[in-house]
């Protein structure tokens, strides 16, 4: 009897435990009735809306006769890379192409298959983007949106100081004051990171009392990872970089203190809203609008918002885009992509679909619909549908850079910016943050595989 | 007493048949009853903690294809890491500041609100709103409503003549003391005004009585009694900021530098930004060592024992 109770107590206990199990089991992926469903990850936003676009098309017309269904899984925007982190690392099938970018893809690399057989053509992309997305000669990714940097500026303001002798002898003070020259001043295009920090300064009232804005620029300063590629073009636009030719860090030559001082000095000095200590992406499209500031360091994306009357009525008509200032003009470059999961129980299905999106056909739908392709024949022929594919097409031909791709590369992204922001709001010293931020990145480097 | 030295010199061995047979199935059945916790416990509880202890002694990360044991490495590197070390005294100057001050606003709320008065239903409902929004949400409302260009906590502090900065690197962890005083306060003042409603009113009659002012009532009668309720809303509030991530994660992100960054702040980084999941574990082993020995003093604090009412 006891004996009885005790096989029916464990058999309950074990259907119960099995039940719970059965209930976390995620379904989707998979084939039925001769059509294979695919799962592809993106987050959602302007690039999951665009390509739910591309998605609905190909289900509709291609994907039918293919045999192949694709099924969006949009994650959070912000812990899109944690959940695919957790997947991967537990080999999980459940989704079959993963959404990943350049500066994360050897991170990924493990939980990934190369996919040089999808057809895609190099020269078909932009050189620094399709390069960004192989890993020992093997490509593994395929490039969707490319995101770039801008000078966002008003031109009416900048206009009007090239043309009046008054504002012009008002500006070569200031410059006389915060660079030891005078200067005059230049069209923003071809602006060196001196004319850029003397021009944040006369545009700040902290400076010159007669600026038509509050602060002469925006500056991005929160510790969050992907503010350190906008200072990077500072850097890159000085002359410098991460590392020395032959791979070691380089994050205290002069270029990068300089490129500190320039951020320490724009915030200490007001020309930027002591709020930018918190301030992201969101936070510089605010003060560009607000029409507080005059310009600003910003990505490409931003530009359909700003240019926007609806979005930006204060400054939609007046705001122009110039390449970063420096000298060389540098750009941050990534792509984002989407990449096979090793672990896919529908790689072959996975692999027809991503054929698709690797042809200028996919990535013309995908530009329609509102991504950014990382094709420039493609921004070019369809100008008419966002204007910032011009620039786009031109300057990250011309002027982009990637920091250097490496396992580590996010990892190193985030602690360079912790290092690095206390230095930029004046809260420790230049140099050791700098020698903080060196080593940091030098102990990333030398776990390279 | 007889009967336990009864039981003390009957060995089970010589207890009748009988009565073994009526013991058995009285064990079974507290086992059966007790199942679903056990199975609950074994699931959501051990088990993870077990595999969490396990993954702290390997080198697993996300790249890893062959986890190896590295012993106690990872707790050495998490040990030696200045900035775990910097988040723990920020999570414990925050987790301490923040019980406290939500303790006493909440105290002090349900003080005020412990009477009758018309309106006093809205005023609840009112009062109430911020514990009902995710801490995430709180977080983007915040970040909206203190934006300098478009926030409206600025402009109506411009608008009386004050220029403040309320992100200042200075004073950012201070700004994040009050957001989590203004999101919490009203849990605490839920808990400590059930409290107030179950005060019997005979014990203010006598202090009266006796010519006690408001002010030693307070003290002397209520406080007092309040005393478990007022440790079990710490304790709760107190493990609720231990864990703080969402709103400062989302305002600050841990910064500026690692200032702000909390434990949880800390292993999320180490786990899911560098991918190295067995320096997360270890964190966060780390972290219930720390506090596990500090349960049960709190615990016999807020658990009122047979007596203890008297």
């Amino acid at each position: 009897m006891m004996r009885k109770r005790r096989i029916a107590a464990a058999a309950l206990a074990m259907g119960t435990v099995a039940a719970l199990l059965a209930g976390c089991a995620s379904g989707g992926s998979g084939s039925s009735g001769g059509v294979t469903t695919v799962n592809m990850v993106l987050w959602p936003g302007p690039e999951g809306d665009a390509m739910q676009k591309v998605v609905d098309a190909w289900n509709a017309d291609q994907g039918v006769k293919d045999k192949v269904k694709v099924k969006m899984v949009l994650l959070s925007r912000d812990d899109t890379f944690s959940r695919e982190t957790t997947e991967i690392s537990a080999r999980s099938s459940s989704e079959d192409i993963y959404f990943v970018a350049s500066y994360n893809v050897n991170y990924y690399q493990a939980g990934l298959d190369p996919i040089d057989d999808v057809g895609i053509t190099d020269s078909d992309y932009f050189t620094p983007v399709v390069e960004g997305l192989k890993i020992g000669g093997k490509q593994y990714a395929l490039p969707l949106d490319v995101s770039n940097h801008f000078l966002y500026y008003r031109k009416d303001l900048i206009d009007r100081l090239l043309s009046d002798d008054a504002q012009r002898a008002a500006y070569r003070q200031v410059s006389q004051k915060v660079l030891g020259e005078a200067r005059d001043p230049k069209d923003p295009a071809d602006w060196d990171v001196d004319d850029y920090l003397a021009m944040a300064a006369y545009f700040s009232k902290s400076a010159n009392p007669g600026s038509p804005t509050t602060y002469g620029t925006a500056l991005q300063l929160k510790t969050s990872v992907f503010n350190i590629t906008l200072w990077d073009d500072l850097l890159w636009g000085l002359g410098g970089g991460w590392t020395t030719k032959s791979g070691k860090a380089d994050l205290t030559s002069p270029q990068a203190k300089k490129a500190m001082d320039v951020y320490r000095t724009i915030y200490e000095n007001k020309w930027t809203s002591p709020d930018a200590a918190q301030a992201e992406y969101a936070e510089t499209n605010s003060a560009l609008e607000s029409g507080d500031v005059a310009f600003a360091m910003q990505w490409s994306s931003a530009y359909s918002e700003l240019t926007d009357p609806t979005k930006a009525p204060k400054v939609a008509h007046t705001i122009a885009v110039a390449p970063e200032p420096g000298d060389p003009h540098s750009t941050h470059v990534h792509a984002l992509a989407v990449a096979l999961n090793k672990y896919s129980k529908n790689k072959d299905a996975a692999k027809t679909w991503l054929k698709y999106l690797a042809t200028p056909e996919a990535m013309t739908a995908y530009a329609k619909a509102g991504g950014i392709p990382s094709m420039p024949k493609v921004l070019a022929d369809n100008v008419d549908v966002n204007a910032a594919f011009t620039p786009i097409a031109d300057q990250v031909g011309k002027y982009g850079y990637t920091p250097p791709l490496f396992t580590g590369t996010f990892d190193a992204m985030t602690q360079l910016t912790e290092a690095l922001n206390p230095g930029w709001v004046g809260i420790s010293p230049v140099d050791e943050v700098l020698g903080d931020a060196n080593t940091k990145l030098q102990s990333q480097l030398d776990k390279r595989k | 007493m007889i009967s336990s030295t009864i039981g003390a010199a009957a060995p089970r061995s010589r207890r009748p048949a009988g009565t073994r047979r009526r013991g058995a199935p009285r064990g079974a059945a507290r086992w059966a009853l007790s199942a679903p916790l056990l199975i609950f416990l074994a699931l959501f509880a051990v088990i993870p903690t077990g595999y969490g202890v396990w993954v702290a002694l390997t080198d697993q990360t996300v790249l890893s294809t062959d986890v190896r044991f590295v012993g106690l490495e990872n707790f050495a590197a998490v040990l030696a890491d200045k900035a775990f070390w910097s988040s723990l005294w920020f999570t414990a100057w925050y987790t301490v500041l923040t019980t406290a001050i939500t303790l006493a606003t909440g105290l002090g709320v349900a003080l005020l609100v412990n009477r009758r008065f018309p309106g006093k239903r809205a005023l609840f409902t009112i009062v109430l709103l911020p514990i009902m929004i995710a801490p995430a949400l709180m977080g983007l409302m915040f970040r909206l409503a203190l934006n300098g260009d478009t926030g409206v906590i600025p402009a109506v502090l411009r608008s009386l003549g004050m220029q403040v900065s309320l992100f200042d690197p200075h004073a950012v962890a201070a700004l994040l003391v009050v957001l989590e005083v203004v999101q919490w306060t009203p849990f605490t003042f839920l808990i400590i005004y059930s409290g107030l409603q179950a005060l019997p009113a005979e014990l203010y009659e006598a202090a009266a009585l006796d010519g006690a002012s408001r002010w030693q009532a307070f003290v002397d009668v209520t406080l007092p009694l309040l005393r478990p309720v007022l440790f079990a809303a710490g304790f709760l509030r107190g493990v609720d900021a231990l864990r703080t991530f969402d709103v400062i994660y989302v305002l600050t992100g841990g910064g500026p530098g690692t200032v702000t960054t909390t434990l949880s702040i800390y292993v999320y980084k180490q786990a899911f930004v560098s991918g190295s999941f067995g320096l997360a574990a270890a964190a966060a082993v780390l972290v219930m060592i720390i506090i596990v020995p500090l349960v049960p003093l709190l615990i016999s604090r807020v658990v009122v024992q047979p007596g203890d009412a008297a």
